[in-house]
């Protein structure tokens, strides 16, 4: 079904104890706004709205939900509860906040807090020229606190790419959206629909769900680093299975940036999934090691590297 | 290439759903496959499936690319679905394999290319007249070439459901390809399957589909194919392109155009849903199970927010 626009609520509007300010974003699943609490903070509310099943009209409030629209809707109900429950047990400085959840409007919302600042896509997009290795290291390292945090509640965020990172303008990342993620444990629900953005959903992503692990958020990780340096998408890992183009961050930028961190985003990359970092504090481990002057190297060498790893994490 | 497309499947007032379709495009091709499943049990569902799947697969291995021969692009993928449900049926010993219709439309180039088995049919619609239409693989159809009968005699023939063709079955396939065809802005192919004709008059779709967005129109003339279908409709399913030139501007539809110049080279979207049964299948949530959820998530907040 091809994208439909929702109306969005009007500025002024007064949504339960808040008041409507401008929409933030538009989803195919929902719609963000900012809005101002009952003490005048500024907060986020995301709205249930999936454009496929409920159509708003312009000046109208509650959505038009087709009747034979109305299961499928509040099946897909469930899953924004799911990333509701996600968010809502996770206190990290590096994870977004749940504030608050209600019902209105014959659809759920969810208040999250609000802070100034942009999304790493559109840092990356502003700095065309490419992001300084510095902050690379940093950006990540921290975001990776938050990562592993949600790793430890048993959740996945099955959704990482630079436009879920979002920068606070005090340059502390923050994990969000997690519409995709997914109590690993529950495994009773199998008809969710996948839900990924190619160039930065793992291999696992596509075909095998039952290898999805912290291993493959850390791939999406690995791409996100990547598209820090190339400002541009990855090659999909689906594609990459049927012929990789990617060319390995060693291979490109070497000189540009320090072969560690080149190594470390090429490890992070692996198509199968056991050779890559197998836990985010063994990738935070390589992001903080001291870096090495670079020696002075034969040519072809992160062939070999790339070799030697192979073999060491076949036998670890 | 700029279009416009919906697709939309209803169980009608059937168990189960045996249709599916997809569609997938890249920047230069954009392919459309509808089925129509038949066999015991859920087999007829597998049927179908693997249909577009196969369909599916193999445009989104070629698709990158232009595809250099069209037609035998559609011959090679229902062929491959044929041989690929015939193993499904040795490997489940199934007595009786399972078929499937289908109807599978390739556009590249401003060019269109079909090919079917069985009767979901394909209308190519100008102007708000049918230009031209495949013809089902029935028996009926037979009978009304030869005139032994009526239209009418026709939609309510004891074997009107008795098809020749179709994957899956004992036989080789018969499938039968169109012209080559070229596309001028404002055509609409539609794609659909019997439940949705059949309750349909041609005129009907031709006109609701001249200007309307799809949309709105195809969910309309949905309703009234089930409607139609009275108190046992057939599962109905329909995948309906507006070819566009120009950026007609639909007023209401807001940026529902595709332009796939934007996309990647490397990139095929795809709309075909996974395997396994269809959401609105699931039981839903009842208020009471909406009020606890939200109830459970905000006693968690409490909980964290020290």
């Amino acid at each position: 079904m091809v994208q439909q626009a929702n109306h969005p609520l009007p500025a002024a509007f007064q949504l339960d104890e808040y008041c409507i300010e401008h929409q933030l974003s538009l989803g195919g699943f929902s719609i963000v706004y900012v809005a101002t609490d009952g003490e005048g903070k500024r907060v986020a509310i995301k709205e249930y709205l999936p454009n496929t099943l409920a159509l708003r009209s312009e000046g109208r409030t509650a959505p038009i939900i087709a009747e034979d629209h109305l299961p499928a809707f509040r099946y897909g109900m469930k899953c924004f509860f799911e990333e509701g429950r996600a968010l809502a047990g996770l206190s990290h400085p590096n994870v977004i906040r749940v504030l608050n959840f209600f019902r209105a409007n014959d659809t759920v919302y969810m208040v999250m807090e609000y802070e100034q600042g942009r999304t790493l896509q559109e840092l990356i997009q502003k700095h065309r020229a490419g992001v300084t290795e510095n902050f690379i290291r940093n950006v990540f390292t921290k975001m990776l606190n938050g990562l592993r945090e949600v790793h430890s509640h048993r959740l996945l965020h099955l959704d990482l790419k630079p436009s879920n990172i979002y920068m606070r303008n005090n340059h502390i990342p923050v994990l969000i959206d997690f519409g995709a993620a997914r109590q690993t444990l529950a495994c009773d629900t199998p008809m969710l629909k996948p839900m990924y953005t190619p160039g930065f959903a793992s291999p696992e992503h596509y075909s095998q769900r039952e290898l999805l692990g912290p291993w493959s958020d850390i791939y999406s990780v690995g791409a996100s680093m990547y598209a820090c340096i190339s400002a541009s998408t990855p090659q999909a890992a689906d594609s990459r299975l049927d012929k990789d183009r990617l060319v390995p961050a060693m291979v490109r930028w070497e000189g540009q940036y320090s072969d560690q961190l080149l190594e470390t985003i090429d490890w992070c990359l692996c198509l199968n999934h056991r050779y890559r970092p197998q836990s985010v504090f063994a990738l935070q481990k390589a992001l903080t090691e001291p870096v090495v002057a670079p020696l002075p190297q034969p040519k072809a060498t992160w062939l070999d590297q790339m070799v030697g790893k192979l073999k060491k994490s076949r036998n670890p | 290439m700029k279009f416009t497309i919906y697709q939309e499947t209803r169980t009608g007032k059937r168990a189960n759903n045996e249709d599916r379709l997809a569609h997938c495009y890249s920047r230069d091709s954009l392919l459309m496959v509808v089925a129509d499943g038949m066999g015991g049990h859920y087999f007829g569902e597998v049927a179908a499936q693997i249909a577009v799947q196969t369909l599916s697969e193999s445009f989104q291995r070629q698709g990158t690319t232009r595809i250099r021969d069209p037609f035998l692009f559609l011959q090679t993928g229902m062929l491959s679905a044929h041989s690929a449900i015939l193993d499904f049926a040795g490997t489940h010993h199934l007595e009786d394999s399972p078929r499937t219709t289908c109807v599978a439309c390739l556009v590249q180039n401003n060019v269109a290319y079909w090919a079917h088995s069985g009767d979901s049919r394909l209308y190519l619609l100008r102007k708000g007249r049918i230009l031209t239409q495949t013809k089902d693989h029935s028996r009926v159809r037979l009978l009304l070439e030869q005139g032994a009968i009526s239209e009418a005699e026709a939609s309510t023939h004891p074997d009107r459901n008795k098809i020749y063709g179709c994957l899956g079955g004992q036989q080789t396939p018969e499938i039968e390809f169109s012209r080559k065809t070229t596309l001028e802005a404002e055509d609409v192919l539609v794609l659909c399957t019997d439940g949705a004709w059949s309750g349909l008059p041609g005129d009907t779709m031709a006109t609701a589909l001249k200007t309307n967005a799809l949309m709105r129109a195809v969910p309309t003339l949905l309703d009234q194919a089930e409607a139609n279908g009275g108190p046992h409709a057939d599962n109905l399913s329909m995948i309906a392109v507006r070819w566009q030139d120009t950026y007609a501007d639909e007023s209401s539809g807001g940026s529902s155009v595709i332009s796939t110049r934007s996309m990647p080279r490397d990139t095929v979207t795809t709309r075909l849903d996974e395997f396994g049964r269809n959401p609105s299948h699931k039981t839903e949530l009842s208020d009471e199970e909406i009020e606890l959820a939200i109830e459970e998530i905000r006693s968690t907040i409490q909980k964290y927010a020290k």
